[in-house]
């Protein structure tokens, strides 16, 4: 079930007033992403296109994962195949020592967790992705974090960074006005940001032709917590549609692999070639500061966060994430939400531009 | 490592701090941010803002002389280190006293930008006058080893121009007025007797250190009193282990004949930032085999043995 945060995140002292919910406002702030393993669920680890008969190496916390083609079909091993075993197999895999692995969206996922509970029900919902690939390489990149995964999706949903430190790419903070709205459920928090006339974002200016000095934007963040996967779409008037798939695969717990699509197919020939190069440019900027800030977290300290009321989406995704971590470190691995019903809706996604 | 909360630190010449570009330093593990704010006052905060622990260093100086941290924009007083602006809040930029990021004390004369960690303690008194040359120099040394180093062989840490330093010393480290003192014979660098054939030496170097922050004057005599340079280095405990040293240098009088004048030369001081392992590794402890007892003692009577707490996550 889908719920709207309401709660008021404006002072550090405010007690949590959800029920069910143990983690306090003062944990939040304290947080310690760096511990948060999470299991039993779907990771995106490389392009369908990557994996070929030779094998590539990957990870998920730091547990090995060796990806190649037999007959075609993916294998994802925790042994190179020329590997001379030295080591006893994970728990993670089955008996010979592969994790169950699927491909769609163009995209292979690799199931860590107890490899019973694999399922394809659990795979996040990504409307905009042709569910068998097929899109363009021009439209996804690789890019690398080096930080810890919750830490490069909180700098995601944190909308305000964007106009601050890529301002020359997505424009500036100025705007008529600005709405902030943040669901969730227990295995999702999206987020969706309104604004009304504002500084038209250089990249569209420049690639789209855009004449306008403003423009109205939606952007909508949408986390899938256990999987570490984000939808980042923005709607752009006068411009276009642009959603990102934007993984943060934890290849260990301060490093992060993102293998992003973008499907630009509905925008201008220069805009659809360029935009999804601006993730290489943007996560540099990104990286400049989740980089140092990372390790800042890797600790317990007792000096609390300070927020705004711009950060209650970030807010609502510490509290949501060391919730699931701490149902997790509990045995519970089951999920409460359905992550594969199509969010379409949810993203407010133009159907009509995304028809596969 | 622990430090001492009440100690005032030289972490940067005054030129480092500018109003164009912050710049970080550190004192052990507490890192800090330095800059100048519109007024041209040195300001130092932690370099760490406290909304998402970014480096405020990453970040820039505004018109208005207040830090603006890199990530989010949120903008920080250097007096008081409170926030005082945030990006988009429009007309609502008032914020909660605890809503600030952690200040330190200043205190700016001759030559050196110096911070305590107690943002409470008083500026020192300082008769040093501001020297012409200067210079930074990063060695991975900890602090107390730097200081053990100058003692048993100055040569492992710093050259003057036309000198040599040699083993001999005219005076044991010892106490005199607070600060720990020694001198050290030198001859010039032109041809001249190994020292220990020789039974005059015609320069001293005088040492004279603060025995808490490390911060040592140095002063070249020749063999008529005439002091032909003077110097001070300042060493202060950063992070990894290693010591950042600030220094400045002013040549005194002139010694006449052809060596004093390759010693006024440019750059009669050098600071070495690489340390030659296999030379310091042979270096026999001497001087500072009784110096550290003797610091330890002289810092114990002018010094309680508080330490500042340190936040682990930020040293990081």
């Amino acid at each position: 079930m889908l719920e709207v945060a309401d709660r008021p995140l404006q002072t550090d002292e405010s007690p949590t007033t959800r029920a069910s919910t143990p983690i306090s406002l003062n944990a939040i702030n304290r947080w310690v992403p760096h511990d948060i393993v999470m299991r039993d669920s779907w990771f995106p680890v490389a392009h369908n296109y990557s994996v070929t008969g030779k094998p590539v190496r990957r990870a998920i916390y730091s547990h090995p994962i060796f990806l190649w083609r037999e007959d075609g079909v993916v294998v994802a091993s925790e042994f190179h195949p020329n590997e001379r075993i030295a080591r006893d197999k994970s728990v993670y895999t089955d008996v010979k020592g592969h994790y169950p692995t699927m491909e769609h969206y163009g995209v292979v996922w690799v199931w860590f967790g107890n490899p019973q509970a694999a399922d394809p029900v659990h795979l996040p919902s990504l409307p905009f992705l042709p569910p068998k690939g097929g899109l363009p390489k021009h439209m996804t990149a690789t890019v690398r974090f080096e930080s810890s995964a919750p830490i490069s999706l909180e700098n995601l949903i944190d909308l305000t960074h964007a106009d601050f430190l890529h301002a020359d790419v997505v424009g500036d903070e100025r705007s008529d006005s600005e709405t902030v709205e943040t669901f969730y459920d227990s295995e999702t928090v999206t987020m969706v940001r309104t604004l009304v006339n504002k500084s038209v974002a250089p990249v569209m200016k420049f690639f789209s032709g855009i004449r306008q000095p403003t423009q109205n934007v939606r952007q909508v963040i949408r986390i899938y917590l256990r999987s570490h996967c984000a939808i980042a779409y923005g709607q752009f008037n006068p411009g276009d549609d642009v959603p990102l798939f934007h993984p943060c695969t934890p290849e260990t717990r301060d490093r992060t692999r993102m293998e992003m699509v973008m499907n630009t197919s509905n925008a201008g020939l220069m805009f659809r070639h360029v935009m999804p190069k601006a993730g290489y440019k943007v996560s540099r900027q990104d990286s400049y500061m989740t980089s140092p800030q990372s390790p800042r977290y890797m600790r317990h300290t007792d000096r609390k966060d300070l927020h705004s009321k711009f950060d209650q989406a970030g807010q609502r995704y510490r509290m949501a994430m060391m919730e699931l971590a701490e149902r997790q470190e509990k045995g519970d691995f089951a999920y409460r939400d359905n992550v594969s019903a199509d969010c379409s809706d949810i993203i407010g996604l133009r159907k009509e531009l995304f028809q596969f | 490592m622990s430090l001492q909360k009440d100690v005032w630190w030289a972490v940067a010449r005054s030129e480092e701090v500018t109003s164009d570009k912050p710049l970080s330093v550190d004192i052990g593990d507490q890192p800090i941010v330095l800059w100048r704010d519109n007024h041209g006052i040195a300001r130092a905060l932690e370099d760490r803002c406290p909304h998402r622990r970014a480096p405020l260093s990453l970040g820039c100086i505004r018109d208005n002389g207040l830090i603006q941290c890199g990530y989010h924009g949120w903008s920080y007083d250097g007096e008081t280190g409170r926030l005082k602006e945030i990006p988009n809040m429009k007309d609502q930029q008032k914020f909660p006293p605890v809503y600030k990021a952690t200040a330190f004390a200043v205190s700016e004369q001759a030559g050196f930008v110096r911070v305590c960690l107690d943002p409470k303690a008083e500026a020192p008194a300082s008769a040093s006058p501001h020297y012409k040359y200067s210079g930074t120099a990063n060695v991975s040394l900890r602090h107390q080893e730097y200081l053990d180093a100058l003692y048993d062989d100055p040569s492992l840490l710093i050259a003057i121009r036309a000198v040599h330093f040699t083993p001999y010393l005219m005076s044991e480290l010892h106490e005199q007025g607070g600060r720990l003192v020694m001198e050290r014979s030198c001859q010039w660098k032109t041809p001249h007797w190994p020292a220990h054939f020789v039974a005059e030496f015609p320069l001293t170097l005088l040492t004279s250190t603060d025995p808490v922050s490390g911060e040592t004057e140095l002063t070249l005599r020749d063999d008529q009193a005439k002091e032909l340079l003077h110097a001070v280095l300042a060493p202060v405990p950063a992070a990894r282990g290693v010591t950042a040293v600030r220094w400045r240098a002013e040549l005194g009088e002139r010694h006449a004949g052809i060596r004093g004048a390759l010693l006024r030369g440019s750059n009669p001081l050098s600071v070495l930032s690489s340390i030659d392992g296999t030379k310091l590794r042979t270096t026999k402890p001497t001087v500072s085999l009784h110096g550290e007892d003797l610091r330890a003692e002289l810092r114990g009577a002018t010094h309680d043995s508080s330490q500042p707490p340190v936040d682990r996550t930020v040293a990081a």
